[in-house]
C-alpha cells in the first residue's frame, strides 16, 4: 500500500522535501513507516523523540496501524500563539 | 456553548472583534486575551514572525479542544483567532475571548484554551530579521 508523508515546519527543509510517499505491506504500522522514513531521510531520525505524528489529522502513536492511502504528517513540537 | 474560529492571513481588528461580542443576561464575565509578537527572540532583535499551519488539522484540533471547554458547562461562548503568515513586531497574532458567568472560570479557561493550544496545534513559528 501507499502512504503519503508531509513533512511540516523544518522538518521540510530536514527532509529535503515537503512531501514524499512511501510504500509499505498491508497492514503496516506507524512504527514501521518511521523506520523507512529515518533510512531515507537520515536527518529526521535525530529529533525521533521529540517527533509529533498525525494520521489525516489525528494524533497517532507507533502502534497505529495504517490503511491505503492514508496522509501522514510529521512535525515539531507545535509553537502556537 | 457557541464557538468562533478564524485561521487568517488577515491582520486581527482587535476592536471590531471586542465591538461583536455578545452577552446573554447571566454572564458577567468576558476575558479576553491578545498574543502579540515581540521585537526579540530570546536576546536577538527580529522583525516578524512568519507563522505556518496545517491548516485542516488545526482547525480539527482547535474544535476538539472547544469540544473540551463546552463540557465543562461554564462557557457560552468562545472566540479565537489566530494569523498566520508574516506577523510583524506589535501585531497580535492570536486572539482569544471567553465568556462565562463569573471571572475565575472564565480567566481559566482562557488560560487553559492556550495552553492546550501550545501544545496540539499544529502552527509554527519562524523568526524573520529583514
Amino acid at each position: 500500500m501507499t502512504i503519503r508523508v508531509t513533512f511540516w515546519s523544518y522538518f521540510a527543509d530536514l527532509a529535503g522535501c515537503a512531501e514524499t510517499s512511501v510504500t509499505l505491506p498491508e497492514r503496516a504500522t506507524v512504527g514501521l513507516l518511521l523506520e523507512s522514513l529515518y533510512r531515507s531521510h537520515p536527518a529526521l531520525a535525530d529529533l525521533r523523540r521529540s517527533t509529533l505524528i498525525a494520521v489525516g489529522v489525528e494524533y497517532q502513536d507507533a502502534d497505529h496501524v495504517l490503511a491505503d492511502g492514508d496522509s501522514v504528517s510529521l512535525f515539531p513540537p507545535v509553537q502556537g500563539g | 456553548m457557541t464557538r468562533s474560529l478564524s485561521i487568517t492571513v488577515d491582520p486581527i481588528a482587535e476592536p471590531a472583534l471586542v465591538s461583536g461580542r455578545t452577552l446573554s443576561p447571566g454572564m458577567g464575565a468576558a476575558v479576553s486575551f491578545a498574543g502579540v509578537v515581540r521585537g526579540l527572540e530570546g536576546s536577538d532583535p527580529i522583525t516578524a514572525l512568519e507563522y505556518s499551519c496545517f491548516v485542516p488539522m488545526a482547525e480539527h484540533q482547535f474544535h476538539l479542544l472547544f469540544d473540551r471547554l463546552a463540557e465543562r458547562g461554564t462557557v457560552e461562548s468562545v472566540r479565537l483567532v489566530h494569523r498566520i503568515g508574516r506577523v510583524a513586531v506589535g501585531e497580535a497574532s492570536l486572539w482569544v475571548e471567553v465568556v462565562s458567568p463569573h471571572r475565575a472560570e472564565a480567566f481559566q479557561a482562557c488560560q487553559w484554551l492556550i495552553d492546550e493550544m501550545k501544545r496540539v496545534v499544529p502552527i509554527w513559528k519562524k523568526p524573520l530579521r529583514d
